[in-house]
Order: C-alpha cells, then sequence, then structure tokens
C-alpha cells in the first residue's frame, strides 16, 4: 500500500487558525470531561469516605490488569440534562482488560443521589449491554445504587428500552454463553437486586453491600416489618441462607480480587481471524489533524489528510479514485487490522453513493470491518439530481450498508446533516461503536436552513393574515430559531443524549479504534446477504 | 488529429501517420520516422531520427515539455490544447460542479493568478468550496456576484487565451 502525500501547510495562515480553534474545542472537552469524572459535592465525598469506600474510578483501576487501556464510553452522557446533576450519566462504562480477557465494565456513581439511575442512566447501562452482545464481550458489574431515581420513573421504567431492557439484556447474555460478574459495594435496590440475580457469579462486601427488591422503609411502609439491612440483604444472609450472592468479601479490595480470580476461570470463546499485520504509528503526526479540520462546519477539507493521520504507516490503498469522488473509499490497517474506510469529500452524488454501496460489498465479502468517517451534508437535491435516481443510489448504499455482516465503526468527525447520516451508518444502523469528535454537529438540517424556512413560513403567514411583515418579529424568530437548532446540534447535546457512546479527542481516534475493533473480533460475522436493491 | 506545438514564438503543426511498427509523424507536412526512443538511468534520452541517433533531456511543464538539446533549452507549448479549451474546455474557465451561491469572489479582472489559487468559493448543500484557478493566467472575467445563485456547470470565471504567438 503506498502511502498518502499529504499538502497541508502546517506554516500556513489557515492551519494555525484551525489549530488554535480546535484545540481550544480540546481543551473545552476535557476541562467538561475532568468535571464529569471527578467533581462532586464534598459532602457526597464525605459519605464516601464514612462508609469506608472507594470512589469508583479507584475501584475499575483496581479491576483493571495493570498498564492496560480502559476505553470509557459516553463521558459526557446526560451532560446537558436534569441541571447537570449526573454527570457521566452517574455510571460510569469502558471496555478494559481484566485477567488477560476483554471485558465491558459498568459502574454505579454512588457520589451522586447515591447511585440513583436517572432515564440517561438506564440508556447508558442498556446501551452497555447492547455492546456486550453486539461483540460477546463479559460483563463486570460494579454495584452500588440506591435503584431507579422515583421522581422520573415514567421516563426509567414502562417502555421498551427502560429498566426492564437490562435484565432482558442480562439474561440473553447468558444465553449466548458470555460471563456477567457483579461485585457487591453498595445497595442493589428494587430492580437493581436483578443485577447480581443474574449475573453467573457475584461477590457481595460484608458491612456495606446489600441486596433486596425492598429497603427497610418500603418493608416498613408494606407489612410494618421492623428490619435492618443486613438482616434484610447483607453479605451473611445471601452467601450463606439465600444463595442470592456467591462469595462474601471483607472488602472491597478483597472483592475485586476475588473477582479477578473469577474471571480468570472464565474459557475465552473463540475470535473471528481478522485480516492484521504488525502495526505501525502512522507517517504524519495526528496532532496536525486540529490544523486541517476547519474553524467553520461549513468549510470543505480533504478527510484523505485525516486518513493519513488515523491509519498505520499513513498508508492507503484508494479504490476507485476518480469515480464518485466525493466519497473517498480505500483499505488501510488500524493498529495492523485491515479495515475499509468510507469518508465523505463532500456531498453525496449518484456516482459517489453507488461508490459506497459497491466498496460496502466488497468489504463483507473480503470480511473486511467497515470504518465511515462521516462529515456529510446530505445526498445532492434538485432536478437533475432525482432524474438520475439520486433517491434510489441512496437507498443502494443504506441497503448495502444495513445488511453488512461485517462490524461496523463510525466516526463523526465534522458535519452529519440529513440522510447522509444514514448512509454513513449514523446512530441507527448499529454500528458497533459511534464516536464523535468535539467539533461535530448532527441534524435533520442546519441552524441556518432551520431558520430561514421557518422565516419564510412566518412571513407568508403574516402576508395571508394582514398583508405586512413585521421584519422585527421575523429577525426575532430567525435569531431564536437558529440559537435553540444550534444548541441541539452540538456534539455536547448529542453525547448527552447518548446518540453516540461519547465524544472522544480527534488524537485518540486511532486508539479507540483499535480498542472497538479488537472488541469486535470476540462475536462472529452475521449473515451474507441483503435485501432487494433498487437499480 | 493535428497536435499545434509552439517552439519559440512560431508554431508547429504535428500529426500521427501511424505508430507501428515506428512511430512516424508529419511535421508541417514533412514526413518522419521515429525509433529507438529510450530513456537512460539517469534521465537522458535518445532517438533515431530519420536514421540519424538524436541525444537529448527532457522535463514535462504544464501544458508542454522544456527540451535540452546540442547544449540549448526549447519550450514548447501545445497551442491546440488551449485553443481547445477556450472553446468550451475546462482549462479556461472555473466551471460550477454543482449548483449553488456564490460567498466570496477572491480575484478580480485583470488579476494574475496561479494554477491552484482560488477564485470563487461557492456554498452548496450547507457546505462551502473553493474553486481554483485551473492553470497559471490573467482573469478575464468574472461571472459570479456574491450571493446570487447558480446552476451546476456554469461559467463562474474565465482566464485569458495565452497571447498568440
Amino acid at each position: 500500500m503506498s502511502r498518502l502525500q499529504s499538502s497541508i501547510n502546517t506554516a500556513s495562515a489557515d492551519f494555525r487558525l484551525n489549530e488554535a480553534h480546535n484545540r481550544r474545542l480540546v481543551a473545552e472537552f476535557r476541562a467538561k470531561q475532568e468535571a464529569a469524572r471527578h467533581s462532586r459535592p464534598q459532602r457526597d465525598l464525605d459519605r464516601l469516605a464514612r462508609q469506608q469506600k472507594m470512589p469508583q474510578r479507584k475501584r475499575i483501576e483496581m479491576l483493571l490488569d495493570p498498564g492496560t487501556p480502559f476505553l470509557e464510553l459516553s463521558s459526557l452522557a446526560a451532560n446537558m440534562a436534569y441541571g447537570g446533576e449526573s454527570p457521566s450519566a452517574s455510571s460510569i462504562v469502558g471496555i478494559g482488560m481484566v485477567s488477560g480477557r476483554e471485558v465491558m465494565i459498568r459502574a454505579d456513581d454512588p457520589t451522586v443521589k447515591g447511585g440513583a439511575w436517572y432515564p440517561l442512566t438506564v440508556k447508558k447501562i442498556v446501551r452497555a449491554l447492547d455492546i456486550a452482545m453486539e461483540n460477546r464481550l463479559p460483563v463486570v458489574h460494579l454495584c452500588d445504587s440506591a435503584g431507579g431515581f422515583l421522581q422520573l420513573q415514567s421516563e426509567l421504567f414502562p417502555d421498551r428500552y427502560m429498566g426492564g431492557r437490562i435484565f432482558r439484556n442480562q439474561s440473553l447474555l447468558s444465553k449466548m454463553g458470555v460471563k456477567q460478574l457483579a461485585l457487591v459495594f453498595g445497595h442493589c435496590t428494587a430492580g437493581g437486586a436483578y443485577i447480581p440475580g443474574l449475573s453467573d457469579y457475584s461477590v457481595i462486601v460484608r458491612g456495606t453491600g446489600a441486596v433486596f427488591l425492598g429497603g427497610p422503609p418500603l418493608v416498613k411502609a408494606a407489612t410494618g416489618e421492623d428490619v435492618t439491612v443486613e438482616e434484610l440483604g447483607g453479605a451473611e444472609m445471601h452467601t450463606s441462607v439465600s444463595g442470592t450472592c456467591d462469595y462474601p468479601a471483607d472488602s472491597e479490595e478483597h472483592a475485586i480480587e476475588i473477582g479477578r480470580d473469577i474471571v480468570s476461570q472464565w474459557d475465552r470463546l473463540p475470535r473471528w481471524e481478522a485480516q492484521r499485520e504488525a502495526p505501525e504509528e502512522p507517517f504524519y503526526d495526528p496532532a496536525e489533524i486540529y490544523g486541517i479540520v476547519p474553524d467553520d462546519i461549513k468549510k470543505a477539507f480533504d478527510m484523505r489528510e485525516i486518513i493519513a493521520r488515523i491509519v498505520d504507516g499513513s498508508r492507503f490503498h484508494e479504490y476507485k479514485p476518480n469515480y464518485g469522488t466525493t466519497l473517498v473509499c480505500g483499505f488501510a490497517n488500524i493498529w495492523g487490522f485491515k479495515v475499509g474506510i468510507l469518508a465523505n469529500n463532500g456531498v453525496l452524488f449518484n456516482d459517489s453513493s453507488i461508490k459506497g454501496a459497491h466498496f460496502i460489498e466488497l468489504c463483507n465479502q473480503n470480511n473486511t470491518p467497515l470504518v465511515f468517517l462521516q462529515n456529510i451534508t446530505g445526498y445532492m437535491v434538485g432536478r437533475e439530481y432525482e432524474r438520475r435516481g439520486i433517491t434510489k443510489d441512496g437507498a443502494k448504499m443504506i441497503m448495502a450498508q444495513s445488511c453488512s455482516r461485517v462490524p461496523k465503526f463510525t466516526v463523526m468527525c465534522n458535519g452529519s446533516f440529513g440522510a447522509g447520516n444514514y448512509g454513513m451508518c449514523g446512530r441507527a444502523f448499529d454500528g458497533r461503536f459511534l464516536f464523535s469528535w468535539p467539533n461535530h454537529q448532527i441534524g435533520v438540517m442546519g441552524g441556518d436552513q432551520a431558520a430561514n424556512t421557518l422565516a419564510e413560513v412566518k412571513a407568508n403567514q403574516m402576508k395571508r393574515n394582514g398583508g405586512t411583515v413585521d421584519q422585527s418579529a421575523i429577525d426575532q424568530l430567525w435569531e431564536e430559531t437558529r440559537k435553540a437548532y444550534q444548541e441541539q446540534l452540538s456534539a455536547y447535546h448529542s453525547t448527552s443524549e447518548l446518540w453516540d457512546d461519547g465524544i472522544i479527542d480527534p488524537l485518540d481516534t486511532r486508539n479507540a479504534l483499535g480498542v472497538a475493533i479488537s472488541a469486535s473480533l470476540n462475536a462472529p460475522l452475521g449473515p451474507p446477504g441483503y435485501g432487494v436493491f433498487r437499480f | 488529429m493535428v497536435l499545434k506545438l509552439d517552439l519559440g514564438g512560431s508554431v508547429h503543426h504535428v500529426t500521427i501517420l501511424a505508430r507501428r511498427p515506428h512511430l512516424v509523424l508529419s511535421v508541417d507536412g514533412r514526413r518522419h520516422v521515429v525509433q529507438d526512443l529510450d530513456e537512460a538511468s539517469d534521465g537522458r534520452r535518445q532517438l533515431t531520427l530519420d536514421g540519424k541517433l538524436i541525444a537529448f533531456a527532457r522535463a514535462g511543464s504544464a501544458d508542454g515539455a522544456i527540451v535540452r538539446l546540442d547544449g540549448r533549452s526549447f519550450a514548447l507549448h501545445r497551442r491546440d490544447a488551449a485553443e481547445a479549451s477556450a472553446a468550451g474546455g475546462g482549462a479556461n474557465v472555473v466551471r460550477a460542479p454543482m449548483p449553488g451561491t456564490v460567498v466570496m469572489v477572491h480575484k478580480r479582472v485583470g488579476d494574475k493568478v496561479q494554477r491552484g489559487e482560488t477564485v470563487v468559493t461557492i456554498e452548496s448543500m450547507k457546505l462551502q468550496m473553493k474553486l481554483d484557478a485551473p492553470r497559471d493566467g490573467e482573469i478575464a472575467e468574472i461571472a459570479a456576484h456574491e450571493g446570487e445563485g447558480f446552476d451546476k456547470d456554469a461559467v463562474l470565471a474565465r482566464l485569458a487565451a495565452p497571447a498568440e504567438g
């Protein structure tokens, strides 16, 4: 494979401008992430210390094999919800190595409302277990939760993808032979009690760990019975009387030690053999990505320059380089793993859509995982393009992409607007992982377009109703619409709602994809075949 | 097809009469046979022209070549390419790849531009794209006006045709 030739001038004014802009965005992201991870009210930290509990991140650190990476997912979930009072959606989720096995780690956060589950906490847990199912990753649950956040129960309990889905997923994981371990550090109340109940193995810490469907106050209210936490669901009772938990531990450290020993007993399911070569660092400096991505989402840039800073040796075998040039397709290696990359270099036209569909088929037949690098404003609109069948050509791409049997990974490198999001494996298309850069924006249309559309509708309304158009009212509507849209379009809103698996620093893209691709190899490929392509 | 080559200001008409077994050319009506075109590892070339061995060196340029022969350099330009594009081809115009609106016009009539320099920035489908000069030259016409729309294939700017020698 030949090396991509970069034509970036790192001394240019544009480069400097972009670099300053993107470094500012990344610093802002880092600050938000740091706060979500560590900033807690002192009284919550004091209570944790009083209970002789470790902070949740310390528990994870002890659980992981020393010196191995931990890919944290959705670190800024719920950052724009609940007035910011549920950092990381009160839950830490990520992929790491425990006793030499790739596992999904899912941890409650007792420093936020006693670890209560907000609606987005439930969404994050369900997503974590979906990832575990899709990639056959064993799960380690670190349990310490007061149960559902009752004030918002209607948003976390009744529907298909709410509370019950956690336990449905746990059951199916077990049926698939994917192991689960629950380490009970604190309370597992109400629904949360089923997490150790449905895990293959559970360890419970004496004194602080407890599992029950209803805690002492609820029991008192329901039946008048007076009972202590220890009697009702403590470590001794569950490991010697009820059998709900398997191993008592004397301390959190002890529980983690037992847990690591349990994981080391697990058989390793076979991984599928992906094409792999010796990994090689990119030839071009990944830090130059900051100077390449423009300071304005509307400005175009050459995605090959990004590819050159993500893939091994900056080597890229470009497929059909002169055809459908607004979609760059080709083969490369990431951390040694062979991948097929689809990257946007402009609007999707008929030829680029067909090229994309064709390339996806080639990758499926070649057992090559797909990586989508999104910067897409949509499929081309207009009479000429409709007459040429832009809709049916876009449909081919969506069909090929949806029915792919190889794992898919998406990185939101910049804009993601309109149906282009679909063809390029947006969230709805079950990519194994989807990461966003801090500059990412997503929406059915841009803020300006939405404001223009609404302003025009409003003006027409005024004309119909009275004849005169109040321009200041129109301007106000335009500005308000644009502002509201702009907020909703931002990567922070997107990640808050768990439309992705987390914002990442663009420089971490290569590593995040490396962990994600490796994790995906635990699951066998899906069945081959597609639906009916419209020709 | 007749190739028009500009050599030191005078135009020569070249026609390929045959490619096999030897390259046979008509240059201004005179027939020549070219054989054994060969390139040495150091970049020097040689060929046999009408039975006579000639050694030379050659470097490509944007629209022709520079040939070093007998201690002198000769600049060759393809005159026909420029004419062809002036009649509607790509080399003299900045053309819209898709419908859209003009965001910014960077050059004015009379400005000298180099190949790859941005002449117009357009916006289409929420994406801004820079349209560059296809070759070195002088701006003869700007048909793009900021804020105005255009159709696919519209000519947004035109370069002056190279002066006839």
